[in-house]
């Protein structure tokens, strides 16, 4: 039987900034806020800590989608942390799409400590769209 | 020209300007050229100039810190000098740069391939079809081409190709890819002859964390190679030499050009342009676009 | 040995036979990348003309990527996995000698007294079928290492392309069971013929060089610093190499993994400690050299080196390894 893509539930890794998403999706927990429970969340200090390779081995490993939060433009706990992210990824998300992985599985996204609201609305539309964009097929790959 | 480019050498040899001059010599094939490294005056005779001096010197910069080298660079080779100055990799004095005039060097690659001889193969690399100067940014000393051959640019889209593989199919590209990657046997030439790849560790090389596979396998093709390329977002000043070593023929230069046209049109920097010029991803704009972020 | 004349049509209508029971793999040409082995599904994909592989055939031996079990933690109980042999029965067509000559020496190390039994599960399931070199490079010199580039050296049968045809000579039984049904008996003056051409091709290999005898006396010499300055440190001569055979273990995800390793590269000998007994270029170039020269020569009395010329035409930036011997200051 076919797989019906929108039964499957997807695996999204978040890299959070400690400083504001995570603060977010903490909010967005307490008050009890309901969005999707298919993120895993990993803590960093800053969006400006995650490096190219962590999302890589998340896609490579089989998770449906990494996203990457950090604070907003202007408010980085370090001043500048997530403008040099904004940079760095920019390029990996174009350059993903030119070798074929859906650029679906990669997104970024600005929330801050307030927003538990934004944060819940940002994940319900990213499993949406992740589970459109289907199971990550690294896994099947030939890996001898 | 090579003549003058001797009494260059000696000259800086005697008065202790340089400890070495890296350069190129005649390969043992009596053809092709190869690294040369000359520190005594009397090696200096050994020095060539030509259209098979294809190799990006400022690779072996990174052998000798410390000591003060002449490096004979073509205008490719003194892009990827200037990266190394931004990134504080070289101290300006310690390197002499005798610049060459270049109108383009032949494509070893096409040789190695099995060209019928070399008369036919002395096409010039891919590189060169798109270069855009003939004259090196920076030198201490210039030679010119007293022919003034002037550059070979056809002046065609240099990005033709990229483009040609963006519009086609997710699919397609994917196909294209991992038809591509799995060829890699992981011998990482394209990581030796880099000259921006200076990583004391390289992250292919990390057993804990190994971010991938050691193996020469699809999965983990995928990841070096696509690794290597954002390593080099911002840096590579395109002189061509990985895709050129590969043996077995992986379009690199397609994943450094597709990175290069996305930075200039998404921040118009340029690699290797500007000593003075902080990095690509060592700075940033306020008005970097960031209309793909939610 | 029997000897017979084939057309080519002959040969493609025997492999379309063979697909059925066999995996055929042989060189292809791919345009711009070079020519690899692979998986032939249509007889008429074959590339065999005068170019070389890119490759050489220990890969379908030797695989660069080797699995050699998995660990499993299911129910609080650990288990191993091993990961089954391939089993398929294959014929690789279009071989050079010089390449079966380097299968010959990694038998001496993983199928002689040590038997490694995914090696030998690929000897054993494999027919070879050479092809001579009719156009030798100059970066061939298989006759100095004690080779030939026309006799079979390992092969099971031997193919010699002449006038659009083949003459097909059939070493083994296997060769014999396969091969046996095609072909015509040549007549006695063809055969007196090839034997001429089989000269003649010989003397193709221009590139002759003399491997000293003993290598161990010029270990000091600075000799090694001068000819490995250049050197980049790639694995592109060791994994190229047909006789190369260096690997590495590495424990991936639960599952154990055996891949090439090359002397060049920087951590070829790196101790956990962090200490490197083979720190700088020279010392790893130099093992290069002794290894091929020296250390299997006198392990097993042969050179490791079959002068196939494919590290001199893929090193990148053109160190010789025929001349660093032929020259060595013995």
């Amino acid at each position: 039987m076919k797989e019906n893509k929108e039964d499957r539930e997807p695996k999204i890794v978040g890299f959070l900034c400690n400083w504001c998403s995570y603060a977010g999706a903490d909010l967005a927990g307490t008050s009890r806020i309901e969005y999707p429970p298919n993120i895993r969340i990993i803590r960093v200090p800053c969006s400006g800590r995650v490096n190219p390779l962590f999302v890589l081995k998340c896609l490579m490993d089989g998770a449906d989608g990494v996203l990457i939060s950090g604070c907003h433009i202007g408010d980085c706990h370090y001043s500048e942390g997530n403008f040099y992210a904004r940079r760095r990824f920019a390029i990996l998300k174009r350059l993903l799409e030119y070798l074929g992985i859906d650029s679906r599985r990669f997104q970024m996204s600005w929330v801050s400590a307030s927003e538990g609201d934004k944060w819940s609305k940002l994940i319900k539309e990213l499993v949406q769209e992740i589970k459109q964009a289907g199971p990550n097929k690294s896994n099947d790959k030939k890996h001898d | 020209m090579i003549d003058e480019l001797k009494i260059k050498a000696r000259e800086l040899l005697k008065n202790k300007q340089v400890d070495l001059i890296i350069g190129y010599q005649r390969a043992s094939d009596g053809v092709l050229a190869m690294p040369c490294f000359v520190d005594r005056e009397e090696d200096v005779d050994k020095l060539i100039w030509d259209v098979y001096c294809v190799y990006n010197l400022a690779n072996y910069l990174k052998d000798y810190a410390g000591q003060k080298i002449g490096i004979i660079a073509k205008p490719c080779d003194v892009r990827s000098i200037v990266v190394l100055l931004q990134e504080n990799q070289l101290r300006r004095e310690n390197v002499y740069i005798i610049g060459v005039e270049c109108s383009g060097v032949i494509d070893e690659k096409r040789l190695r391939l099995g060209a019928k001889d070399i008369q036919e193969s002395a096409t010039f690399g891919v590189k060169c079809k798109s270069c855009k100067s003939s004259t090196p940014s920076i030198c201490d000393y210039l030679f010119k081409d007293k022919e003034k051959k002037g550059k070979i640019s056809e002046d065609k889209d240099e990005y033709e190709s990229v483009r040609k593989l963006e519009v086609r199919s997710s699919l397609e590209r994917l196909k294209f890819w991992e038809e591509e990657f799995s060829r890699c046997i992981r011998c990482y030439a394209c990581r030796q002859v880099c000259p921006m790849c200076y990583c004391p560790k390289c992250v292919a090389d990390q057993a804990m964390p190994a971010w991938f596979s050691k193996g020469a396998n699809l999965k983990g093709n995928l990841s070096w190679n696509l690794i290597r390329a954002i390593h080099l977002g911002g840096r590579c000043i395109d002189c061509g030499e990985c895709e050129r070593v590969c043996p077995v023929g992986i379009p690199l230069r397609e994943l450094n050009k597709k990175i290069e046209k996305d930075i200039k049109e998404l921040f118009k920097y340029e690699a290797g342009a500007n000593v003075e010029q902080k990095p690509l991803l060592a700075s940033f704009d306020k008005d970097d676009p960031g209309d793909w972020i939610k | 040995m029997i000897q017979k004349i084939v057309t080519k049509e002959e040969l493609y209508k025997l492999l379309n036979y063979l697909l059925q029971d066999f995996e055929v793999i042989g060189p292809k040409e791919l345009t711009n990348r070079g020519i690899f082995y692979e998986t032939i599904k249509n007889p008429q994909d074959l590339y065999l003309g005068e170019g070389f592989t890119t490759e050489p055939v220990k890969k379908l031996f030797l695989n660069p990527s080797e699995w050699f079990f998995k660990c499993q933690y299911k129910d609080s109980k650990n288990s191993l996995e091993e990961i089954a042999l391939t089993k398929t029965k294959r014929i690789i067509i279009g071989v050079r000698p010089c390449e079966t000559k380097g299968l010959e020496l990694l038998d001496k190390v993983y199928n002689s007294e040590y038997k490694d039994e995914f090696y030998v599960n690929n000897r054993n399931r494999t027919v070879i079928i050479g092809l001579s070199c009719a156009k030798p490079d100059r970066n061939c010199f298989c006759t100095s290492m004690g080779g030939s580039n026309v006799e079979s050296q390992g092969t099971d049968a031997i193919l010699f392309d002449r006038d659009g045809k083949f003459i097909l000579e059939i070493i083994t039984d296997k060769g014999k069971e396969i091969l046996g049904s095609i072909g015509n008996e040549p007549s006695e003056e063809e055969k007196k013929h090839w034997q001429q051409d089989k000269e003649k091709r010989k003397d193709l290999v221009k590139t002759k060089i003399k491997a000293p005898e003993d290598l161990d006396k010029v270990f000091e010499d600075p000799y090694w610093e001068q000819v490995s300055k250049s050197c980049l440190s790639c694995g592109i001569c060791t994994f190229l190499c047909p006789t190369c055979h260096c690997f590495d273990l590495v424990d991936e995800q639960r599952r154990r993994l055996r891949c090439y390793d090359g002397c060049a590269f920087v951590d070829f000998t790196l101790q956990a400690s962090g200490e490197n007994p083979r720190p700088t270029k020279k010392e790893r170039y130099r093992q290069r050299v002794f290894h091929k020269f020296d250390y299997f020569k006198k392990n097993f009395g042969e050179n490791l080196c079959v002068g196939c010329g494919r590290c001199i035409r893929y090193c990148p930036v053109k160190i010789d390894i025929s001349e660093i011997v032929d020259k060595a200051p013995v």
